[in-house]
């Protein structure tokens, strides 16, 4: 065989097997309801796990799988692998139109301002100074864009380091004197280093942490399914606002995260006593204004493009599993 | 009568060449054909789509003029290139002198040999969060990954080719009374500089991937932050702009190399 036809067969073969690797995708099993979450099972996703564990109770198989972030979880629910996803897809929505919906809001956005007291105490000081955040486009830069907006100041520049435990030990070392941490490594650097570090006031910042969204499709050929999960989602949060003592009874009955260091078992409940009051986990699951506050919020953050006062609630969102389920549980 | 036939080895060599021509010319169109045919692929299945995040390949195409075309290009492989440069110069360094000290002595080949040979194994990028753990989150942690991908390489490639230097040039020099230097100036490095070569052009290869993985795991600035930032929010087509740039990037920066070294360091390379 000549260079000629090897070459060419080569080519083609290669041409053949891409495309028939691109278009290979497959298909999730009719009845199951896999959701896809964007993150690894922490003390943060308990209530989350109860909620499944309940709806698995009422006979709706569902099966979660951990990615490594939100954007390949969101990619498996929009390339058909998972059902429900975790997070906040406005630009894939927006953007690539994907026909997903986000159905659910289950967190309101919680992070803290934290500053090193030896050089800053208050916003003011941080004029002309650099903070870090987690990364461009990212909530975090959008919260700390928006306060220098506040309090009429403006950055030096911003860095993007991603993970706020990275940040929280940059801040520890003293690599970083301005950043934006979660509750857990707030508590963590106030534990570690009592004083050195002040956390900022922040106010009047509403947007969605972690919303659940799956595709249209699949919300109308499963929507009893969905709605026991909301439901479910809904009763968990209220008791858990109500009491948050008991994700620790409630994660010992459903033996979630069985695995965790015993040293971190005592954070449980504290971080659910720290998060309650403020607000981070909703009632009734989210509303159109908290949607509107989103296009805001997102808009800022890059991930939306636009003025957000023209988007439509329901280009992004549907109430409908969430209006079902809040007739049948009361609305709060 | 033809020029051709009264000299038959002018003619030969006439014919051979202009064979030679042909076929690298031949070469080429089919080289060609095959990239039109992997681009053609790409638009297809960008049209199809075979899945919604998954752009043409010509939106793939504007996407990246538009990002040379405001400068966030530039400014991104400005700050990829100084710790993949950095790095890869230390690498080139040490590791050569690493290597060809290896090949050398027993003693340092026992010494190091392990380490590297271990390194080489590793799955680097389980390695790299720990080095932001040392090194912290700057410059210095990204070249660290740099050099971990590219110095085993180079180190293994230059201690193997001085290990197997021909032992009949050795002897050779040594029954001309050559001294241990000249043996080493102009017998060893000489006949281990192909592998030597091959394994700096390994070694750059290898370089791109550290940048790359480091800018991914450690902190996404240059390239890798143009990556995860597109993706974050949905721009695909530029996604898949900066990856196929920095694809073609280092291959390009490999042929270069290839073409500086037959061309000035090695033009006996040339054509074998």
């Amino acid at each position: 065989m000549d260079m000629r036809t090897t070459g060419l067969k080569g080519s083609l073969m290669a041409g053949v097997l891409a495309v028939a690797g691109f278009a290979w995708s497959p298909a999730v099993s009719a009845d199951e309801v896999d959701v896809a979450f964007g993150d690894i099972a922490t003390v943060e996703s308990l209530n989350f796990l109860i909620a499944i564990e309940r709806a698995k109770e009422r006979g709706v198989d569902v099966k979660v799988t951990f990615f490594k972030s939100e954007d390949v979880a969101a990619q498996a629910v929009v390339g058909g692998e998972a059902d429900i996803g975790v997070g906040t897809p406005y630009a894939l929505i927006q953007k690539v139109k994907a026909p997903i919906r986000l159905f659910y809001q289950m967190s309101a956005l919680r992070f803290f301002p934290i500053v090193n007291t030896e050089y800053y105490k208050t916003w003011k000081d941080l004029d002309g100074q650099e903070v870090a955040v987690h990364a461009r486009g990212s909530g975090t830069e959008a919260i700390m864009k928006l306060m220098a907006q506040k309090n009429g100041i403006t950055y030096s520049s911003i860095s993007y380091v991603p993970g706020a435990e990275v940040r929280a030990g940059a801040l520890l070392q003293g690599n970083i004197k301005a950043s934006i941490v979660d509750s857990t490594n707030k508590k963590m650097l106030e534990q570690k280093a009592p004083g050195k570090f002040a956390v900022l006031p922040m106010e009047g910042v509403n947007a969605t942490d972690e919303a659940l969204y799956a595709n249209t499709e699949f919300l109308t050929e499963q929507a009893e399914d969905v709605q026991i999960l909301v439901e479910e989602l809904l009763k968990t949060w209220r008791e858990i606002n109500a009491n948050p003592a008991v994700v620790a009874d409630l994660r010992k009955k459903y033996n979630l995260l069985a695995d965790l260091p015993a040293e971190l078992e005592p954070e449980v409940v504290p971080y659910y006593e720290e998060s309650v009051p403020t607000g981070a986990f909703p009632n009734n699951g989210g509303s159109e204004q908290a949607a509107k506050d989103d296009f805001e919020f997102y808009a800022l953050a890059g991930q939306i493009e636009g003025d957000p006062k023209s988007l439509k609630v329901e280009d992004f969102w549907t109430f409908d599993p969430l209006n079902k389920a809040l007739a049948k549980v009361g609305t709060q | 009568m033809d020029a051709r036939l009264e000299d038959p080895i002018a003619a030969g060599i006439a014919a051979q060449s202009d064979e030679a021509a042909g076929s690298r010319h031949q070469t080429l169109w089919w080289r060609l054909a095959s990239i039109a045919l992997f681009c053609g692929a790409w638009e297809i299945a960008g049209l199809v789509p075979i899945n919604l995040a998954f752009p043409t390949f010509s939106s793939t195409v504007a996407a990246f003029f538009e990002m040379v075309g405001d400068g966030t290009m530039l400014k991104a492989y400005a700050l990829t290139l100084q710790p993949l440069i950095i790095g890869l110069i230390v690498s080139a360094v040490l590791g050569i002198s690493i290597g060809v000290a290896m090949g050398l002595r027993k003693s340092v080949e026992w010494m190091a040999a392990p380490i590297f040979i271990v390194l080489q194994a590793a799955p680097v990028a389980a390695v790299i969060p720990m080095v932001t753990f040392i090194y912290g989150i700057g410059l210095t942690a990204k070249v660290i990954s740099v050099c971990l991908l590219a110095l085993p390489v180079i180190v293994l490639n230059s201690y193997k080719a001085v290990a197997n230097v021909n032992p009949s040039l050795i002897n050779m020099c040594r029954s001309f009374l050559g001294s241990r230097w000249q043996q080493i100036l102009k017998i060893i490095l000489p006949d281990a500089s192909p592998v030597i070569f091959a394994g700096l052009r390994l070694g750059i290869s290898a370089g791109f991937i550290g940048i790359i993985l480091a800018e991914l795991l450690i902190t996404p600035t240059g390239i890798g932050d143009l990556i995860t930032y597109h993706r974050a929010v949905a721009n695909y087509a530029h996604m898949y702009a900066t990856i196929a740039s920095v694809i073609v990037f280092s291959a390009a920066t490999l042929s270069v190399l290839q073409w500086v070294e037959e061309r000035w360091i090695r033009p006996e390379k040339k054509g074998s």
